[in-house]
């Protein structure tokens, strides 16, 4: 109270002070207009006090020179026009000088602390950038901002992929970590909000100091304010806090998705490695059993023909063996998510290529072609693809009468390319056409059963469909694939 | 005797296996487990081919395929496990002659090996007209037939299959081909020869889904079958 008054006690004691000097000078030099001094005395009010006091010396000036100085002397009464005018002009003029002073000094104080925030904060994102730990910098920040007026507390959760971490900050119990779940989620503030820059106290319960929350982009503020205590400029200064925290957590998320991502690549590495070295594990017995076996089997050896002939019975169970382990891994390798190496090709390159493989497994038997000459490409892995065909085409081979006929054929829309492996065998049983794609799923006793299942997920990972169905001749496998993107213009 | 074959393989059982099988089939044959000793022996008995598997200890089979290339004429067929087809074209880039796949039957094996030491022969006996089955390139006359009919090809089909045939039974990698008949800019569109090849079966009156002459290698490049 008494901080208040003194302005106004200074600007009384400045007014006498200068209605004395005006009298002195006044009985020596009979100058008019000295009343301007008293102008001055009010300006420097205004400037260093603000418009009360500016005005209330104001005021005071009036009265005192109209009662010392304006005849009749003596008095507060005016008798001249000449007086009177000069006496509205003294007041006009302490009255606007008071109140331009004081709204500069107003303007000047906003900007002082304006840049006092600035500075602050920016030594503060500077600490903050500068700390490797984002929770290092998270803590600093949350150390300036309770000693805001008004904030007893300012905490910090990060959202981690769903679940809440408290990360800097005084103690958030499991009551308010599900409030600032919940808030984030619905991305709703509770309590506070931010709006013209500053933190606003929503109206709701205003002398409560339940905790308020402000959901940002990668975590929850917690923050409890006191609404009586706390002070306009602070809570600017708090807002623009939340605002770096905001930053600094998306940052942390930033790094933590970098190393999750790094984690799961690693991951893949391993798997990969995994299965390259079970291959290898699993087939390098059935090659010295089959290298052993099959060096067997020449003349020169001097086995009789029955024995020749077990031992090729042996290898070929030793073939079925590495082809059963081959479909495995290869089964394996693509639910391990591996990648395509997917380039143009021209899809009777691939068939040729399949059938070309298969020579000693159709034994002479032909197969029907109906593969246009200028079919687009396709973009797909080669060797993939190529399993595809080799499992679709060995698999009609199997099911076709001696007598029978395969036929493979493909055509093109502007999507896609489909192709489709048919034979004149007996029909698939109507409620076994989706269940042959199945792993372990076998319609003959001695099959993998993983032939088809492969297919399927080749053909799935190029964003393709394939499906068995009975056509009138026989049963029909038909797939797509994906045409190049750009086709080749030579 | 049909030739001097130096076995590198780190498995015993494999070793014996291939020692007996290749001897029934008339070759003279050593067998050593690491890389080291493959360069010794390669130095001290001169093998004319060397079956070296990939999958050795300590040195593996690509350094001890760059460290032996300099310093043999043998021919050298490389076998591995599964090998991944980016490892068949490292093995065919560093001077493999071919490559084989395990687990394999020894009729395969010995095949394969009759081919690069025929390969070979033909290699020296320098002659000007290279022939595969039917089909006949007179590298000196610039020709060409398949069948006993003259075929027509642009330049590009031409060097393409004269790299081809001088390398006829050996599988040439797309790069290689890439490298050899456009040069070094085109290495990486592996779709130029794609589409050159089909050109060239077209003309020679080769069947894509039968090919008699060009085999396509998958994930590797071409061969022409000898």
């Amino acid at each position: 109270m008494l901080r208040r008054a003194a302005p106004y006690a200074i600007a009384i004691a400045g007014v006498i002070v200068v209605t004395i000097a005006i009298g002195l000078v006044s009985t020596r030099f009979p100058v008019p207009g000295l009343s301007a001094f008293y102008l001055l005395l009010v300006l420097w009010l205004g400037a260093t006090w603000g418009r009360g006091p500016a005005v209330a010396g104001g005021v005071a000036a009036f009265l005192l020179y109209d009662y010392f100085f304006v005849p009749p002397v003596g008095t507060f009464a005016v008798r001249g026009q000449t007086e009177l005018l000069e006496l509205v002009v003294l007041l006009a003029v302490a009255l606007v000088t008071g109140q331009l002073a004081g709204s500069l000094r107003r303007t000047q104080s906003a900007a002082e602390a304006l840049a006092a925030d600035e500075r602050a904060m920016y030594e503060l994102a500077t600490a903050a950038l500068r700390s490797p730990e984002v929770t290092v910098a998270l803590g600093l920040l949350s150390e300036r901002a309770v000693r805001l007026q008004g904030v007893s507390r300012f905490a910090l959760v990060a959202m981690d992929f769903g679940s809440a971490v408290h990360l800097a900050g005084g103690d958030v119990n499991v009551d308010e970590a599900r409030q600032a779940t919940w808030s984030y989620e619905n991305k709703r503030p509770i309590g506070v909000a931010i709006a013209d820059g500053a933190v606003k106290l929503m109206k709701t319960r205003p002398e409560s100091k339940e905790p308020a929350y402000l959901p940002l982009a990668s975590g929850v503020a917690v923050i409890t304010i006191d609404p009586g205590a706390s002070d306009p400029g602070d809570l600017r200064m708090l807002a623009a806090l939340v605002g770096l925290a905001d930053l600094l957590l998306d940052r942390r998320r930033a790094v933590l998705e970098a190393e999750r991502a790094r984690g799961f690549e690693a991951s893949d590495r391993l798997k990969a490695a995994i299965l390259s070295s079970l291959s290898h594990e699993l087939k390098s017995p059935i090659a010295s059993l089959r290298a052993g076996l099959t060096a067997l089997m020449a003349p020169q050896a001097g086995l009789q023909p029955e024995q020749r002939e077990l031992l090729g019975d042996l290898d070929g169970q030793a073939s079925r063996l590495d082809r059963l382990v081959g479909d495995m891994l290869a089964l394996s390798r693509l639910e391990a998510g591996m990648e395509l190496e997917r380039e143009p090709h021209r899809f009777a390159d691939l068939v040729g290529t399949a059938l070309h493989q298969l020579r000693p497994v159709l034994k002479g038997r032909e197969v029907t072609l109906e593969i246009a000459d200028d079919l687009a490409p396709v973009e797909v892995d080669e060797l993939q693809v190529g399993r595809v065909l080799t499992n679709l085409i060995e698999n009609a081979n199997e099911w076709a009468p001696a007598d029978g006929r395969i036929t493979v054929g493909a055509s093109t829309n502007e999507e896609r390319l489909t192709a489709w492996v048919e034979n004149d065998g007996p029909a698939i049983v109507p409620a076994d056409l989706d269940r042959v794609f199945e792993t372990f799923w076998s319609r003959r006793t001695r099959g993998s059963g993983l032939g088809l299942a492969i297919s399927k997920r080749v053909v799935e990972a190029h964003g393709g469909t394939i499906r068995a169905e009975n056509r009138r001749r026989g049963p029909r496998f038909t797939f797509t694939l994906p045409l190049a993107r750009i086709a080749a213009t030579r | 005797m049909s030739g001097r074959v130096l076995v590198v393989d780190d498995e015993v059982e494999m070793q014996r296996a291939l020692r007996t099988g290749l001897r029934y089939h008339d070759f003279e044959v050593r067998a050593v487990g690491t890389g080291e000793e493959a360069l010794r022996e390669s130095a001290a008995w001169r093998p004319d081919v060397i079956l070296l598997d990939l999958g050795l200890p300590g040195m593996d089979g690509f350094a001890t395929l760059r460290a032996l290339r300099p310093a043999t004429r043998a021919a050298v067929i490389v076998v591995s496990v599964m090998p991944g087809e980016k490892d068949k074209v490292r093995a065919l880039d560093a001077g493999a002659d071919d490559y084989v796949v395990k687990p394999f039957g020894t009729d395969e094996l010995v095949a394969r090996i009759r081919a690069v030491l025929r390969r070979q022969a033909d290699l020296s006996a320098g002659e000007p007209v290279i022939r595969a089955g039917d089909l006949e390139i007179d590298l000196a006359r610039r020709s060409v037939t398949a069948g006993g009919r003259a075929v027509r090809l642009t330049p590009t089909e031409y060097e393409l299959l004269r790299y081809l045939a001088l390398h006829a039974g050996k599988p040439v990698t797309h790069t290689t081909l890439l490298r050899q008949v456009w040069g070094e800019y085109a290495v990486g569109d592996k779709y130029n020869t794609r589409y050159v090849v089909a050109q060239v079966r077209k003309k020679l009156g080769d069947d894509p889904a039968n090919p008699r002459y060009i085999v396509n290698e998958p994930g590797v490049g071409y061969r022409l079958q000898a």
